[in-house]
């Protein structure tokens, strides 16, 4: 039995923009991907040290879920281990993989390596946000809107979950996108219903 | 009340034995299994010492039955669950709700790394019989047909931790009445993708490793398979012989610091020891051996000494990593060394720890150099610390 889920919150990063609930919060055009990620960092003033030595998939999924969350989501209204992460690219961690494996020529660096998985972007917005529910991450050619609305569903309707962020976070070389959703089983005023036609507009959008 | 669980059978292959008798010998011997690569070819064949388990596929096939094309690790995997079985003599197995949670970490690694070097000059080469077997649940699948098991298996992936978690989620399977025997524990094989991968983080030792050594310089990767049969309380009452012990405390907690690094003051492994106490009813000083995660990178056990240092203040219990003579066994270690812990208290053992010199700065204790025998031993700790963070220790208890 499905019981209704809203979207109380979308962030959108592409094309060297920022959009939050359908809104342009920053863009800074003409600049390259590594350039463009550092100036939405700046420019929210975000002070988190840690963001430095994150590969570009991470920097990309975890600016995206701070803009997603900030002033959007009530953290003090969920346990830890109910809010959850279900996120999908399709090319897994490529962009960093083939930065390690240039290190290789010299010495493999440590540092680089340990981003060669897709998953650990969730870990970074985990760590970031203390949160300890279930998560995965899938890759698919493209953003396969009923797939990630019946595994986000599954998990709240079986109260395995109570909020979700879940989307797209993809890059390789200088061709990136992100949208991520907050999924939440209560209404908020900008909110809209959690149904995979709704994914797909925003998405499209 | 909880019902307990109970330990009845151990079984264990690694670089020092075949089986648990060969095990124990090599201990008392103070033999480690360390030497040069011998199963594949690698650049670092003769500078990065490894513990492999002294017999070839073939043998191992000749030995289990299993056809070529299954990966070592399942073949590991069936010689060390098959003799904790049989150690266990459980007369009316079949009639029993049975289960078999098994770890690893490298799956069909090592036979798709054969695969991978035909198939990538030639896409039309390469025998896709050997790639059948590369996920990691198909070592246990693999595995629970051999036992004759059928209610109930899953596969526990966790890094260094694997085999630990497996084991303590049979216990739980037990406690909740949903089966009345668990195999637990849990396999892994050498494979060219760890060797590489933990000498890209820079952290195996060019020599034999020195585990809570102050010039400890990295760990020796090694293979192996360690299960303990975990039993109900209905069906220890039926066995013939007494069982081993109880497992009495278990906990995973989590660092949430690094990928691969714990944290400096080791919050995981910790939250871990200090749970599973709480868990068993017990206080530290109760503690009569911790077999130390210990596995010999200068970050875990600086941050392993500084939790126990921690924890069991002012009073240490005898410690030792036995991966000073295994290497570390990655998935399998939690299973491996819950089969020496368990065999602590049969036979009053405390492990040498291998190659220790120069006590840590950090920490005001050494741990135990000497084969010890015939100690009175009622509680062992247990710890296995895995990449992510994810950290575990378990009690045995003496009945």
């Amino acid at each position: 039995m499905s019981i209704e889920k809203h979207i109380t919150s979308s962030c959108i990063i592409s094309n060297n923009a920022v959009v939050k609930n359908g809104v342009k919060l920053f863009e800074n055009p003409g600049v390259d991907v590594a350039g463009f990620l550092l100036s939405v960092y700046q420019y929210f003033q975000f002070n988190y040290p840690k963001f430095y030595k994150m590969d570009s998939l991470s920097k990309l999924g975890w600016l995206a879920s701070e803009v997603l969350l900030k002033d959007s989501f009530d953290k003090a209204a969920y346990q830890p281990e109910v809010v959850g992460v279900v996120l999908a690219n399709a090319n897994s961690s490529l962009d960093n993989d083939l930065k390690y494996t240039a290190t290789i020529k010299e010495v493999p660096s440590p540092s680089v390596f340990v981003y060669t998985l897709p998953n650990i972007v969730i870990g970074e917005i985990s760590i970031r946000n203390n949160f300890k529910g279930e998560h995965a991450f899938f890759i698919q050619e493209q953003f396969d809107t009923a797939f990630i609305a019946q595994q986000v569903n599954y998990l709240l309707d079986n109260d395995i979950l109570q909020a979700c962020l879940c989307g797209w976070v993809d890059i390789l070389e200088q061709d990136y996108k992100a949208f991520l959703f907050l999924v939440e089983k209560k209404k908020s005023e900008e909110s809209v219903v959690f149904s995979e036609d709704n994914l797909k507009k925003i998405f499209g959008s | 009340m909880e019902q307990s669980v109970y330990i009845a059978g151990v079984g264990v292959i690694s670089g020092i034995g075949n089986n648990v008798a060969e095990h124990l010998a090599a201990f008392e011997r103070g033999e480690p299994g360390m030497a040069d690569i011998t199963l594949f070819k690698s650049i670092h064949q003769y500078d990065r010492p490894v513990a492999e388990v002294k017999l070839t596929d073939d043998e191992l096939i000749a030995h289990t039955g299993l056809s070529i094309h299954n990966s070592r690790t399942a073949l590991l995997s069936l010689v060390a669950a098959k003799e904790a079985l049989a150690d266990a003599g459980i007369s009316n197995f079949k009639e029993l709700r049975t289960g078999f949670v098994s770890a690893n970490t490298v799956g069909g690694m090592d036979k798709s790394e054969g695969f991978f070097i035909d198939f990538l000059a030639d896409n039309s080469k390469g025998k896709l019989k050997n790639v059948f077997d590369h996920e990691c649940g198909s070592m246990t699948e693999t595995v629970a047909d051999q036992l004759g098991i059928s209610d109930f298996m899953t596969t526990i992936s966790t890094a260094c931790s694997s085999s630990a978690n497996a084991i303590f989620y049979g216990a739980r399977l037990i406690k909740n009445d949903i089966l009345d025997v668990v195999i637990a524990g849990g396999a892994d094989a050498l494979t060219k993708f760890t060797l590489n991968g933990f000498n890209t983080l820079m952290i195996l030792d060019k020599d034999l490793c020195k585990p809570f050594d102050e010039h400890r310089e990295g760990l020796n990767l090694g293979e192996g398979a360690g299960y303990v049969v975990l039993v109900s309380d209905k069906v220890a009452q039926m066995l013939k012989k007494p069982v081993y012990c109880t497992l009495s405390g278990y906990n995973n907690s989590n660092d949430a610091y690094h990928q691969t690094a714990s944290s400096p003051d080791g919050t995981g492994s910790y939250l871990a020891m200090k749970k599973a106490l709480k868990k068993s009813g017990l206080k530290p000083s109760d503690i009569d051996y911790i077999n130390l995660h210990g596995t010999g990178t200068p970050n875990n056990d600086s941050a392993e000494g500084t939790a126990v240092k921690r924890l069991f203040q002012p009073d240490f219990p005898p410690m030792s990593s036995t991966k000073s003579f295994t290497g570390h066994t990655l998935g399998a270690s939690g299973g491996v060394e819950a089969v020496f812990s368990v065999l602590a208290i049969r036979h009053g053992l405390i492990y040498p720890n291998l190659r220790f010199e120069t006590q840590m700065h950090e920490v005001p204790f050494e741990p135990e150099t000497k084969f010890q025998k015939g100690k009175d031993i009622k509680h062992v700790m247990s710890n296995s610390f895995g990449f992510g963070g994810n950290c575990t220790s378990l009690i045995f208890s003496a009945v």
